[in-house]
């Protein structure tokens, strides 16, 4: 006997809705639930901390262990960290100062060598310019500490690399690249100026492929009427592409004022934040209040919070600075 | 979607978080009743003890073999022995001990029992194993004060931490420099002298062996409390919490740690500090003739750098006619209270460090001080390890340094990197006293 397959009657449309909706609860709960745990559970918790005199080796209340010895203090973290006299504050300030140093070195200077870096790239033979896009990425994509190593042996005093290259070439190294209080280059303290070359070496590559894809995405049509117009290849650059290029400017900019902002490896392994707290970061006294000094995880909870408004506030700016009301 | 989903999602995430934190330690058994808050497992089963400790390789190997030892003698216990290098240590015990999600035993850095015994994070030592008077007889107080907190006792010192009396010297550097080796200083001018001819400045001018290396931040530290004491002051203050760094015996102190480098050049500051040619390594690659360090080195230097000849010897008193100095105390074996098993726990921690034999193979092993006055003055120690010779006559000068509130803010952010700018020439000795008495007195009240 042949049966025959009865035709599915037609699903109406609000059970073909709520199957959409269970599809798209269970497609979403877990990587909501990862969210929550380990991404918007820790932010509410900082903030939630940054209210309390809390570390946890003391007895709290019933709970979360927030009370008791762990009292709530309103404010007062934040009004230390803004004026008060103790060494985590005072030290805290000083890093700020530092981080914005930092990252006002590193985003010129970054931008400065990946764009027309980036340009070159896109005007060479395809197959070298796999090969140099590889060679500059792979700073990027290597071990940050397996990096601070190299650049360590490079700036040790007098037998680093660079202090012999410095004496082959008849010039006189600094007595010490990372570790002179009262070395500086340009009014910038020295040992901060090395940081910077270092984490921008590593750290370029990133933004030059982005630049590099950027540049692939401008329509040749626009580059050819310019040049039919009579634009020089410095007016194509300057004035077709470099417009074109204001998102990807926008991003780069974006992206890279958050990562200077949470630079944390390169200083701890390289300087430890000295000479005398010259390259001190936010984020170094934030580790080293809550893991290295005795727990203050309510001051560390307070210059987190601090370090989120700033890149909060910076990010939006930017965002405005450099918004575009057009697209191509 | 609707929006009451996505917000029930995002509260059972909350929930489920808040859900994983610990328990707070209040509803947990007390650390005096400790002993009783889990039965031991019956003779005969099987038992897991894990053990934290950093990763040393003298400790570790110290360590394992004292474990191999126990699981002979207790059949059944299987002990897992985990390490973390020091940074991560340090974090993991500050995080994982209030979580109650820790080892049973931890060998716990000197200066740290105190903080966590008070939150109820570690168990007393049960009177049947051992008093606190038993202690005081076994123990010397220096290491013995970093394991009672409160006027009980929470573990046992496995090695008295002592980075005051000795240094590493290098007979190939002294013989270079024409001087009596092995040296016999009789007082610290002695020591400068030797440390002059031994500084080694290249024809750029940049110090290519120092002297002496001193300014490395456990030393200032060590220094700095030891001068104080030596010249009969005290650095805290009457109440015994605030501090008193800006007395003229503090401001001695500095100047003369400032004059050894300014006046007498046996180290360049900015060259050889913590951060920059760190005392230990800078030693074992020839690049300073004197090594002011503790003898815990030695045992990694012979393993880190085999080739090494090197001696640790005696120095005079730094600043004072007799020793006098402050110790952090030292390793020491304390039992969590989150343990299962706390019977077998303790009875390892008995083992390890309460054990005359083991703990004498453990200080032999890993090239430490010991805190056990049998130890101390068993022969044998010198046998084993020559180098203790230099320290053991000074162990009874030290006295525990005492509630510091926070000793690695107090060492590593105020008083080091203080010293060390003085050092450099960017401040007097008076301006430093008074930066390091105004910030740690602050750190005490930031801490009421």
């Amino acid at each position: 006997m042949t049966t025959i397959a009865q035709p599915r009657p037609p699903q109406r449309p609000g059970v073909l809705a709520a199957r959409q909706r269970r599809f798209a609860i269970a497609s979403l709960s877990p990587i909501l639930l990862y969210l929550g745990v380990f991404s918007l559970f820790p932010i509410l918790w900082a903030m939630v901390l940054g209210f309390f005199s809390y570390t946890p080796i003391r007895q709290g209340s019933w709970f979360l262990g927030l009370g008791g010895q762990n009292p709530f203090i309103g404010i007062d973290n934040y009004i230390e960290l803004l004026t008060g006299s103790g060494k985590p504050a005072e030290v805290f300030r000083i890093a700020a100062g530092n981080t914005f140093l930092f990252t006002a070195l590193v985003l010129p200077l970054n931008l400065a060598i990946t764009l027309p870096l980036a340009v070159m790239l896109e005007s060479i033979n395809e197959r070298f310019k796999t090969l140099f896009r590889a060679i500059y990425f792979l700073p990027t994509i290597s071990s940050s500490v397996a990096l601070v190593i190299i650049w360590s042996y490079m700036y040790a005093p007098g037998w680093g690399l660079l202090s012999q290259i410095f004496k082959l070439v008849g010039l006189v190294p600094p007595k010490s690249w990372l570790q002179d209080p009262s070395a500086d280059l340009f009014g910038v303290p020295l040992a901060m100026a090395c940081v910077v070359i270092a984490h921008v070496w590593q750290d370029f590559g990133y933004n030059l492929v982005i630049f590099v894809a950027a540049l692939q995405g401008i329509p040749k049509t626009l580059r050819d009427a310019a040049r039919v117009d009579g634009a020089s290849p410095w007016q194509e650059f300057w004035l077709v592409v470099v417009p074109l290029l204001r998102r990807t400017v926008l991003l780069t900019s974006v992206l890279t004022v958050i990562s200077s902002l949470q630079v944390f490896v390169i200083f701890q392994l390289l300087t430890r934040g000295g000479p005398q707290n010259q390259t001190q970061t936010m984020l170094l006294s934030i580790y080293e209040n809550a893991f290295r000094f005795s727990n203050n995880l309510g001051l560390s909870a307070a210059m987190s919070m601090v370090l989120f408004m700033i890149i909060l506030a910076l990010t939006v700016f930017q965002f405005r600075l450099l918004r575009t009301e057009w697209e191509y | 979607m609707n929006h009451k989903v996505w917000g029930g999602l995002l509260a059972a995430a909350l929930v489920i978080s808040a859900c994983g934190t610990p328990a707070p330690v209040a509803d947990q058994p007390t650390a005096a009743s400790g002993g009783e808050a889990t039965a031991a497992p019956s003779g005969g089963e099987a038992v897991e003890l894990r053990v934290w400790g950093h990763q040393a390789p003298a400790f570790n190997a110290a360590n394992q073999a004292m474990f191999d030892a126990f699981q002979a003698q207790n059949p059944g216990v299987t002990i897992k022995y985990e390490t973390f290098p020091w940074d991560v240590f340090i974090q993991t015990i500050q995080t994982s001990l209030p979580a109650g999600n820790t080892a049973d035993v931890i060998l716990i850095p000197g200066g740290y029992t105190c903080r966590y015994s008070s939150g109820g994070q570690l168990l007393e030592v049960p009177a049947d194993v051992m008093t606190l008077a038993q202690a005081q007889e076994i123990f010397f107080a220096a290491p013995l004060g970093g394991q009672t907190c409160d006027g009980k006792l929470y573990g046992f010192p496995a090695e008295y931490n002592l980075e005051y009396g000795g240094a590493y010297v290098n007979p190939a550097l002294f013989e270079a420099a024409g001087l009596t080796y092995p040296p016999q200083w009789s007082n610290w001018d002695a020591v400068v002298s030797d440390a002059k001819a031994l500084t080694q400045v290249g024809s750029d001018g940049v110090m290519t062996v120092a002297g002496m290396h001193y300014t490395n931040s456990d030393q200032l530290f060590t220094y700095f409390l030891a001068g104080i004491l030596e010249q009969g002051s005290d650095y805290f203050a009457e109440d015994g919490r605030h501090f008193n760094f800006n007395s003229p015996e503090a401001i001695a102190t500095i100047q003369k740690l400032m004059d050894m480098a300014q006046t007498d050049g046996v180290v360049d500051p900015i060259i050889f500090n913590a951060e920059s040619e760190w005392v230990g390594e800078s030693f074992a690659q020839g690049h300073n003739g004197i090594g002011v360090l503790g003898s815990w080195y030695v045992g990694d230097a012979k393993i880190g750098y085999p080739d090494l000849t090197f001696d640790y010897v005696a120095l005079p008193p730094f600043i004072g006619s007799e020793h006098k100095f402050a110790s952090v105390g030292g390793w020491g074996y304390v039992v969590s209270q989150s343990t299962t098993n706390p019977t077998m726990a303790w009875k390892l921690a008995a083992f390890l460090g309460a054990d005359q034999a083991n703990v004498f193979a453990f200080n032999s092993t890993s090239a430490t001080i010991p805190a056990m006055k049998a130890v101390a003055d068993d022969p044998k120690l010198v046998e084993a390890a020559p180098f203790m010779s230099a320290v053991l006559p000074i162990l009874s000068a030290g006295q525990y340094q005492g509630n510091l509130t926070d000793p690695d803010q107090l060492a590593y952010e105020i008083v080091y990197p203080t010293i060390l700018d003085a050092i450099q020439g960017n401040q007097t000795a008076e301006e430093a006293a008074n930066s390091i008495h105004e910030a740690a007195n602050a750190m005490v009240d930031a801490s009421n």
